[in-house]
């Protein structure tokens, strides 16, 4: 007997690395196979079936509060520039000269009535025409028509001051897209009106976007062990403090914890009137039980509602972030904060401290959840994973029943120390990296 | 040559505070914070119009600390469960251009800041560089830090995480 080779997925047929996926990715059965990690050829395969398909957020609407404001963003690998024209409509430009293909913002920011391209001066206007070329008689005579060269544009949709783009030719609405997680989602980002606190924060490392992704959309039991310095320091109450609340499975790959009940109401106690008047009864009382939310909206919008004691009372934050896959086990983090507009100034400032102390790169959760995300992206590399079909443990849970007659929308499960939702992640995942083709 | 003195007392300070840091010694650090210390990092930015200085956000910080969570940063890096920094990291600050802006009531200088910084067996170290404004403040015979501003040199980090102190 001698060993087997390692398969080389590089050279597989399309049809075969279908096959090959279909095999080793099993979500039903709770396996989830190291490669997917870290394989140059899935992380091709992602951006091609997934970030070049699927509705992605990039941008809060308060980040662009005026005409002509405007944010260079990445959508599905390529750089945007998302823009308030002078017609108070957002969309979404490749930064790409239509000339020779130079980049035409490299700010992260501004306000542009419009855009020159460094090259060869040709402008375009922040709607996305072509409205100058210089010299344009002298060089081109009339044989250039300037129509033809506007900015190229991808779909934009804004759902509850949520900016989605997509370069998909026909995405189905971004309310269909989300299904039942639009009334959780609801309670994040449109409770009340809500505005970012400031730019995001923006990191890279080396981990899989798939880590943080899966991490938010059902971890809640690594927070016994991962977060135990939180409970030490009487930041949260004790260390199991995150089991209890639902798993609840909102398809396509969508799913969220919801932490339930608590001692106390996590937001701005004074603005129960615009709460009860945006949210349904139903999400109001939903909003009043909540301990703690977190999720993920497929495949890398995460979000979290965090509440903790600190500096002597409790507040909660609301954060936004996406897992931008940068290449084979690389991810850039962008991290939004949100705050209520009409909460007091102070409340505001405490809410963005506690969230920069907890969810940043130097929040005292974050630096330990990336050290975890890191080392597994290391280990998921090389031959062995893939010749030995290495595969993690996603079991809990499984065959455990729905809460019957639950009251919110989606599939729940009693407990959030559930694997549950990984697996729904994954399963999304692998419908979609094996759609199409022949 | 009060001003020399000063400028090597200063020096000193800084020096000293780096070697606690690079050496874990993270008591004797938070010993240099005053009481009502204002430890802060933004985020930096690329916008165009911005030519005499580089932009950095009012708003988004990395680090927005003051005595009591600094505190508990060391505290937290003294439990078991630490692992951002389990094992530390290996660092090396390089403090240099040490400049004196002011020397009355409190002392404001600015300084430039390398730090390097190792993580495990891994070879490509992450450089962290920046500018800092403190200001210094008389207790007794010694020194205490009321204000650090930190203007780090990227938009984009590239370390993992702030686990270690700037
Ligand atoms: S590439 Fe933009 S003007 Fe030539
Ligand atoms: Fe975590």
């Amino acid at each position: 007997m001698h060993d087997a080779d390692a398969i080389n997925l590089a050279t597989l047929p399309p049809r075969q690395l279908k096959e090959f996926l279909t095999n080793t990715v099993r979500p039903d059965d709770g396996f989830i196979p190291a490669y997917i990690f870290s394989h140059p050829v899935i992380h091709q395969l992602e951006m091609e079936k997934i970030f070049m398909t699927q509705w992605l957020f990039l941008a809060h609407e308060s980040e662009l509060p005026k005409v002509g404001d405007f944010v260079t963003r990445d959508l599905g690998g390529h750089s945007v520039i998302i823009s308030r024209g002078q017609d108070n409509q957002v969309r979404i430009f490749l930064n790409m000269c239509r000339h020779r293909g130079m980049r035409l913002c490299r700010d992260d920011r501004g306000n542009e009535g419009a855009f020159h391209c460094p090259y060869h001066g040709f402008t375009y206007s922040n709607l996305g025409l072509l409205t100058g070329v210089p010299f344009q008689r002298d060089i081109y005579g009339d044989g250039f028509d300037k129509q033809n060269f506007g900015l190229i544009q991808a779909k934009v949709e804004i759902w509850a001051g949520l900016i989605f783009g997509t370069w998909s030719a026909n995405p189905p609405s971004v309310k269909e897209f989300l299904g039942p997680m639009a009334w959780y989602l609801d309670l994040v980002v449109n409770r009340a009106e809500m505005e970012v606190t400031g730019p995001p924060q923006r990191w890279v490392v080396n981990a899989s976007w798939k880590l943080g992704a899966d991490n938010f959309v059902h971890d809640s039991y690594h927070t016994m062990y991962t977060h135990a310095s939180i409970a030490k320091l009487g930041m949260v109450p004790a260390a199991d403090y995150s089991k209890q609340g639902y798993q609840i499975d909102c398809g396509q790959g969508h799913g969220l914890n919801f932490g339930t009940p608590t001692p106390d109401f996590i937001f701005p106690q004074n603005l129960m009137d615009e709460y009860r008047s945006r949210l349904t009864s139903e999400q109001f009382s939903a909003l009043s039980t909540m301990k703690n939310m977190i999720g993920t909206v497929f495949p890398n919008l995460s979000f979290l509602i965090s509440a903790t004691t600190f500096k002597g009372s409790r507040i909660s934050n609301t954060t936004l972030r996406t897992w931008i896959p940068k290449g084979p086990g690389q991810v850039e983090v962008l991290a939004w904060v949100l705050t209520e507009r009409n909460a007091t100034p102070e409340w505001k400032e405490a809410s963005l401290q506690s969230s920069m102390f907890t969810f940043s790169p130097s929040g005292i959760f974050e630096q330990d959840d990336m050290e975890n995300f890191i080392d597994i992206t290391a280990n998921s590399r090389g031959a062995l994973p893939l010749r030995d079909n290495i595969a993690f443990a996603y079991l809990a849970g499984l065959g455990r029943q729905p809460v019957e007659q639950f009251p919110w929308p989606g599939t729940a499960y009693d407990s959030k120390f559930l694997e549950h939702n990984a697996r729904s992640f994954y399963r999304a995942w692998l419908k979609a990296v094996t759609s199409g083709g022949e | 040559m009060e001003r020399l003195l000063l400028q090597y007392e200063v020096e000193q300070w800084l020096y000293r505070e780096a070697e606690y840091l690079d050496h874990l010694d993270f008591q004797s650090w938070l010993a240099l914070m005053a009481q009502d210390v204002v430890y802060q990092m933004p985020i930096c930015m690329n916008v165009a119009d911005t030519r005499s200085a580089q932009d950095y956000s009012r708003e988004t910080f990395i680090f927005n600390d003051d005595r009591n969570t600094l505190q508990m940063r060391v505290d937290r890096l003294n439990t078991d469960f630490a692992w951002a920094e389990s094992p530390p990291s290996r660092t090396r600050r390089l403090v240099t251009n040490v400049r004196l802006v002011e020397v009355e009531p409190e002392i404001t200088v600015l300084c430039n800041v390398l730090i390097y910084r190792s993580r495990g067996a891994d070879i490509e170290a992450d450089l962290i560089s920046g500018e800092r404004k403190d200001v210094l403040r008389r207790e007794g015979d010694s020194l205490k830090l009321v204000r650090r501003w930190f203007l780090i040199d990227q938009t984009t980090i590239n370390t993992r995480n702030f686990a270690i102190f700037v």
